[in-house]
């Protein structure tokens, strides 16, 4: 938890606004109480990290995004000890074996991996370990 | 056939095919009026990009339009050696329905960025599930560009493979009527 007994925010990191909404609207729906943070791009993301990493509790990140991939993302914020122990869970389009690969190597703690379209409880089912 | 175009595009074309009726059943349960109709056509070329019109294909109705280019390593991606092209057409006046029926949150379908935005969303589950569908058929794994979106038309065309002079063009029917059409562009992709 966060100072005050509030539970940390969520940073959602997708280029599509529909998608970040889905997002939004599905946690909310299955009772999750944390406030989110968003960005549109990996810069974005790290700007909003930059200033707020202490208030952020999860990321859960696309992986195809303009100029800075969420792949390029990770491997800019694992060399920063400050938010390299933050939880990523990469959620996106394509989900072979060798994409969760290639995302786990970049960054071996990798909290999880979600394919889009994505139903409430599977998502639930992936972040419900890191969410209060 | 030129010896150097990509034997296998129906192959590909089908996998796409297969792959987008499962992305609609899974999630929306959107049964498509009839089986997707699958057309092998010539590209049209414009200054060694793809024309990519939308409004041809519904019509002249205004139409949203969103495509994702394929790679066969992230080198290349960089370099902008294209491999392949998924173009997805969807009409206007349908975009917010179809979105709807794959239960994505309403939004202002007047808004133009809210329908550009729903475009590329939806062109990049598409994108993304044929993606696995080729690295699921014994394909390397290609990578994908983010999605470009557009009202009408790509005004400077499609970047495409330039061994290619054909593409698939594949119709889906909700309600009675062609709601989504996809082309499909792809050069031989290596396999593993």
């Amino acid at each position: 938890m966060a100072d005050g007994n509030q539970p940390k925010k969520i940073l959602i990191v997708d280029d599509s606004d529909l998608e970040r909404e889905l997002l939004m609207e599905v946690l909310r729906g299955t009772g999750v109480k944390n406030d989110f943070l968003q960005a549109r791009t990996g810069e974005e993301a790290i700007q909003v990290l930059g200033t707020r990493y202490n208030e952020i509790g999860l990321i859960l990140l696309d992986w195809q995004m303009p100029q800075m991939s969420g792949m390029e993302f990770m491997e800019a914020v694992v060399k920063v000890p400050q938010v390299a122990r933050t939880p990523i869970i990469m959620v996106t389009a394509s989900g072979t074996d060798e994409n969760k690969k290639k995302a786990s190597t970049v960054n071996p703690n990798l909290a999880g991996y979600i394919v889009k379209p994505y139903t409430p409880d599977s998502l639930v089912d992936v972040i419900k370990k890191y969410i209060i | 056939m030129s010896p150097k175009q990509n034997p296998e595009l129906e192959k590909n074309a089908q996998i796409l095919m297969k792959g987008t009726d499962a992305l609609f059943k899974d999630r929306g349960q959107i049964t498509f009026t009839k089986p997707a109709i699958m057309e092998r056509k010539t590209i049209i070329e414009y200054e060694g990009r793809m024309r990519a019109d939308g409004m041809e294909k519904f019509n002249n109705e205004p139409t949203y339009v969103s495509a994702v280019n394929f790679y066969v390593n992230a080198n290349d991606m960089q370099k902008k050696k294209t491999l392949g092209a998924l173009i997805i057409y969807v009409p206007q006046a349908y975009l917010a329905k179809l979105m709807r029926l794959l239960q994505y949150p309403p939004f202002d379908d007047e808004d133009e960025s809210a329908m550009l935005d729903s475009c590329g969303t939806l062109g990049n589950i598409i994108a993304g599930r044929f993606k696995s569908g080729i690295s699921n058929a014994g394909y390397i794994e290609l990578e994908m560009s983010p999605f470009a979106t557009y009202r009408n038309t790509f005004p400077l065309g499609v970047e495409f493979c330039p061994t290619e002079y054909d593409k698939y063009e594949l119709k889906f029917d909700v309600e009675n009527a062609t709601r989504l059409v996809l082309e499909l562009s792809m050069g031989p992709i290596p396999h593993r």
